[in-house]
């Protein structure tokens, strides 16, 4: 007898628990198409203009971040390593190399909700071009851990996985048809606390 | 059995429909977009420094070393306009519109000397100042917005290290962003 209402029932449930469900972990899993992959770094040069795809479009209006301009620069991120194991605050990592020309870069890291990590003036929490320590060959490396290291040592000191994100100021990166040509700084993973 | 097949498969259909209307409408009643949070700080015509600790908008300086103004304007009553001077090593500035789609960027080395001197305006309103020059306006660049009126700048500077976080501040805090008057 109320089989008719028990189906209908079962439609709706399944159209709106997955299509709802189905829109967050969209939104969730990527800032929309368009994005340019150099290893682990993301970016999404389009994200901020009229071009932007819908899931784009839907993405920004639901995180409400101030965006780059096309003319201001270009913010990667990374949640992987090079390996492609998630970064996670367990394991210590070593950003090595350069970054792709640009006048001024920033690196800090943010926890999985892209809320930056600010681990309290006493630890170093971000680098900057300035503020890096080189090696002869203007190439760096900053250790990612949660214990103190030697040179640059990028402080982590919340447990989970974080991201991070590397933001190059006025840059030919995004307009360049060569991108894939561009080297961005490897992040290699040297050990694990709980291995 | 095989209508319960049928109306899991008809309720897949259902969703996938509902995930395109979700999407496409998503941008239209989330309250929490960029312009939205921008008018949330009641502060019109005039840039806004934030803080490095999300207020009640959400709105912070997300870089450690970059300080960010925002200002809401409307060029519905006149163009507005944008300046600002001061010594930092870089600063950058883009124009949004009230669908938070970029309508202009710039930095400071396309400038003219070095400082923030923009003036927005509808087509209709730059055809007039055209048409009789203000001499204020000699060094302006002037931006179209065509099919917006109302949006939102960001002001952004850079303090790479301590020394430097005094004139980001200042040059912040000495920048302008109102309606153009002559």
């Amino acid at each position: 007898m109320f089989r008719i209402p028990l189906l209908v029932a079962l439609a709706l449930s399944v159209a709106f628990g997955v299509g709802i469900a189905s829109v967050v972990s969209a939104l969730k899993a990527t800032v929309g198409f368009g994005a340019i992959a150099l290893g682990p770094w993301i970016a999404f040069p389009d994200a901020q203009t009229a071009n932007a795809d819908p899931y784009a479009r839907a993405h920004r209006a639901r995180a409400g971040k101030l965006l780059l301009g096309g003319a201001e620069g270009l913010q990667f991120t990374a949640a992987v390593d090079d390996g492609g194991a998630k970064l996670s605050s367990a394991c210590a990592y070593d950003i090595t190399g350069l970054t792709p020309p640009a006048r001024f870069w920033t690196l800090y890291a943010t926890n999985a909700n892209d809320v930056a990590l600010r681990s309290g003036p006493e630890l170093p929490s971000a680098f900057n071009a300035l503020t890096v320590l080189r090696k002869r060959d203007s190439s760096f490396v900053i250790h990612v851990s949660a214990e103190a290291q030697p040179d640059n040592w990028l402080a982590i000191r919340q447990t989970g996985p974080f991201k991070l994100v590397l933001t190059l100021l006025d840059t030919p990166t995004a307009g360049s048809s060569g991108v894939i040509d561009l080297t961005m700084p490897k992040i290699v993973r040297t050990g694990c606390d709980n291995a | 059995m095989r209508s319960v097949l049928f109306a899991i498969i008809t309720g897949l259909v259902g969703a996938a429909l509902l995930h395109i209307v979700i999407i496409l409408a998503l941008p239209q009643f989330t309250g929490k977009d960029a312009y939205t949070r921008v008018l949330g700080l009641y502060e019109m015509d005039s840039f806004f420094a934030l803080g490095s600790e999300p207020g009640t908008t959400g709105l912070a300086n997300d870089d450690p070393f970059l300080r960010v103004a925002v200002c809401g304007f409307s060029i519905d009553g006149g163009p507005a306009r944008f300046q600002a001077r001061g010594t930092v090593p870089f600063w950058s500035l883009s124009i949004y519109d009230a669908n938070s789609n970029e309508v202009f960027s710039m930095n400071d080395q396309t400038s003219v000397n070095g400082n923030l001197d923009l003036v927005v305006a509808t087509p209709i309103q730059l055809v007039e100042l055209r048409k009789t020059p203000a001499e204020s306006l000699a060094q302006s660049i002037m931006v179209e917005m065509p099919e917006q009126q109302e949006g939102y700048a960001i002001l952004r500077a850079i303090a790479p290290t301590v020394s430097i976080e005094e004139a980001a501040r200042s040059f912040l805090a000495e920048s302008s962003c109102e309606p153009f008057r002559r």
